[in-house]
């Protein structure tokens, strides 16, 4: 299961980071995204699989809460340490708000510089600071 | 300490939250928003110098654990000097850049929801300053770089759209990789409690049986905080985006972010990853060489450009490189110095950004060489002294506070192993000099310049600059000058930050040391053995080892 698990982040890492090396900022953004997926994997391999027997594992994968009070034997049989899902669900809302934001930031940059490729944008004349009032339709969403 | 004095700590993080949220159905009526800005930073300020002050009176480090869970178990807030004094400054620049933006934002930017953006940045900045949890600071930096998107983007220019995509996407690949490292960390030691961290790690050191990737986790973490800190080679993305702001975001931004990075660093490596071998290998050699280059690079980018805002972020690399040379030193002295720095370099670099911010009112540009001899203009001569209180604090000549700071860290890194960065440290301060002597020379003290480059396309419209726009400045220049003159209190508490930094185990005491967890531990009947590694009060408890990983 691990090694599935690996090699699925792998795959993930490898193509996000495709993505972030092209010219697109449409790619850019989902190799982000695709990097966050990576990142959550990669914490689900670190929490392991479920506990089977208790020599095979040791005290690894106990859950915290689990060995409170209960006996370990018991504790360990078939539960899975849950604090690293808790992670990964902490980790996953707040992916989806910095996607969110992402993409919003796309659509403006789209609509203010016609383009989303990183090469025309850099080209941009006017390279200094301009009034931070620029009309680009944010508040109106209308095209600028 | 009661519980009570501890349980305060909470307010640090609940008032900028409570008051960002209450700002933004109030974002239409920009006077009342102010107010709860003002109240919110001057609260929080007062708050964690009054806590400051009882701290030092006590000899304590305050510690609260949250929803009254145990400590490796739930979330600690703890504040110890090195927080305190950086949440102190931080609400103050925080404080000094809002006013300052109630005149320099137009008031379309902001209606933007600018006040609420910063409350809850400044919640992130909190929160990180006081977190005892690797994942907690995962979250608190994420609050903090939403809220930084936001304000990074605020008004939608051209160039700042343009700029934005480097600061967020080398962003989000850090967070991507903290969220990894965090994971890692859990994965290998079954807790993500620093204190809890780095009880087994020294204690696994002790026994020479640190895990093999231990070592790599240091680096991960350390390419996340040297991301968001500033530091060579990543440094590239901070001259790009910062300027491109309003000024008083800029000023904010370059004041808190940077030093919320080398907070992070100062934190939890003295404290986790300093420990064992492949530290001094790996690890402090890193440091040393990005300490040196940070500063190196930085000082030459401000010798060679004329945009002042560009040479004022270069300077702020520089500071960064200097509180980073302290912080590899790894001694009392060292860590010391790097907590004083990072303290006045944060009010001081805010004060000459938000200084700029007038300079290009008064002139529209913020290039130097169109500037010059605006020392004659009566107007301007306050102006002109606080440039100068900002550019000499940022050289470090006393008797402003950059002083001091200096001195410790310079006198710390100056022995047989660093003392190559020390004399870079040296010979960069004399560079800093000249490029302090050519911002003021090139905009108050040297010749007019012609009257047709004193015009160009692009320029914005000249107009004096309002009241709020003084006081802000004003604010922060004066209390650059006050940690200068009446350095004793923020020495003595900088002082103690570096005792504590360096000598984790008080730390690791006001974190841990409560009977529900030696309770709880030893029911759970871990084959521990007694004798803890801090004073033997308590069962040291078997930690997780990272052996048997991967089982199918």
């Amino acid at each position: 299961m691990t090694f599935v698990l690996a090699v699925c982040v792998a795959v993930c890492f490898a193509v996000s980071v495709y993505l972030l090396l092209g010219r697109d900022l449409k790619g850019v953004a989902m190799g982000v995204f695709l990097l966050g997926h990576a990142a959550n994997m990669s914490i689900l391999a670190m929490s392991g699989s479920p506990v089977k027997d208790r020599e095979a594992t040791e005290l690894l994968k106990s859950a915290p809460i689990a060995s409170y009070d209960t006996p370990k034997v018991d504790a360990l049989s078939g539960m899975v340490d849950p604090l690293p899902q808790a992670l990964i669900l902490t980790a996953i809302v707040i992916g989806f708000a910095v996607m969110g934001f992402l993409l919003t930031l796309l659509v403006v940059t789209a609509r203010s510089a016609k383009t989303l490729e990183l090469s025309q944008l850099a080209k941009d004349p006017d390279e200094t600071a301009d009034p931070p009032d620029a009309d680009t339709g944010i508040e109106t969403g209308v095209p600028a | 300490m009661s519980e009570t004095t501890s349980n305060l700590i909470v307010l640090m993080i609940a008032v900028p939250m409570a008051m960002g949220l209450l700002c933004v159905p109030l974002v239409n009526f920009p006077k009342v928003c102010r107010a709860i800005g003002l109240l919110s930073f001057g609260g929080t300020f007062t708050l964690s110098v009054v806590l400051l002050t009882l701290l030092t009176r006590h000899d304590t480090i305050l510690a609260s654990q949250m929803g009254g869970w145990a400590a490796p178990y739930g979330i600690t807030l703890v504040f110890d000097s090195l927080s305190g004094l950086m949440l102190a400054a931080a609400s103050l620049v925080a404080l000094g850049t809002f006013v300052h933006g109630f005149g320099s934002l137009s008031p379309r930017t902001e209606r933007r929801y600018f006040h609420p953006l910063v409350n809850l940045m400044m919640f992130g900045v909190n929160l990180s300053f006081l977190t005892g949890d690797l994942f907690n600071l995962f979250v608190a930096f994420e609050v903090m770089l939403m809220a930084s998107y936001g304000l990074l983007v605020i008004g939608g220019g051209k160039a700042q759209l343009r700029h934005a995509y480097k600061y967020v996407v080398l962003n989000l690949l850090a967070s991507s990789v903290f969220v990894i490292a965090a994971g890692m960390a859990y994965g290998m030691f079954g807790t993500l409690n620093m204190a809890d961290l780095s009880r087994i790690v020294t204690g696994l050191a002790a026994e020479g049986a640190l895990p093999p990737g231990f070592t790599a986790l240091g680096v991960l973490f350390l390419f996340v905080f040297t991301l968001k800190a500033g530091v060579f080679p990543l440094w590239f993305w901070l001259p790009d985006t910062y300027p491109t702001c309003p000024i008083s975001i800029t000023a904010l931004f370059g004041g808190v972010l940077t030093k919320v990075g080398l907070y992070a660093i100062a934190r939890t490596f003295p404290l986790i990853f300093f420990v064992g071998p492949g530290a001094d290998r790996v690890l402090v050699p890193l440091l040393a060489v990005g300490a040196a280059m940070t500063m190196l690079v930085g000082v030459l980018g401000a010798l060679a450009y004329s945009g002042l805002r560009r040479v004022l972020c270069l300077m702020l690399i520089v500071g960064v490189g200097y509180a980073l040379l302290g912080i590899t030193v790894n001694d009392a002295g060292g860590l010391s110095g790097s907590a004083f720095y990072m303290a006045q370099s944060m009010i001081v670099m805010a004060a000459l950004f938000l200084c700029c911010g007038m300079l290009e009112r008064v002139t529209g540009t913020d290039e130097t060489g169109r500037m010059g001899a605006l020392l004659q203009n009566p107007k301007l001569i306050w102006l002109g002294v606080m440039l100068f209180v900002g550019l000499v604090g940022v050289v470090g000549l006393p008797p402003t506070s950059g002083f001091y700071g200096k001195l410790v860290i310079v006198r710390e890194s100056l022995n047989e192993r660093f003392w190559l960065v020390g004399v870079t440290a040296l010979v960069v301060g004399g560079l800093t000099l000249l490029a302090a002597i050519r911002v003021w020379g090139t905009t108050f003290w040297g010749p007019e310049p012609p009257p047709e480059a004193r015009q160009a396309e692009g320029d914005n419209e000249r107009k004096p600059a309002g009241k709020s726009e003084w006081l802000g400045a004003a604010l922060l220049t004066v209390a650059a000058l006050g940690v200068g003159f009446v350095a004793e209190p923020v020495l003595s508490t900088a002082t103690t930050a570096g005792q504590q930094l360096a000598d984790p185990a008080a730390y690791v005491d006001a974190v841990l040391h409560n009977p529900a967890y030696a309770e709880a531990r030893v029911a759970a009947d871990y084959d521990g053995h007694t004798g803890s590694a801090y004073g033997g009060h308590r069962k040291t408890i078997e930690p997780h080892h990272a052996e048997g990983h991967g089982h199918d």
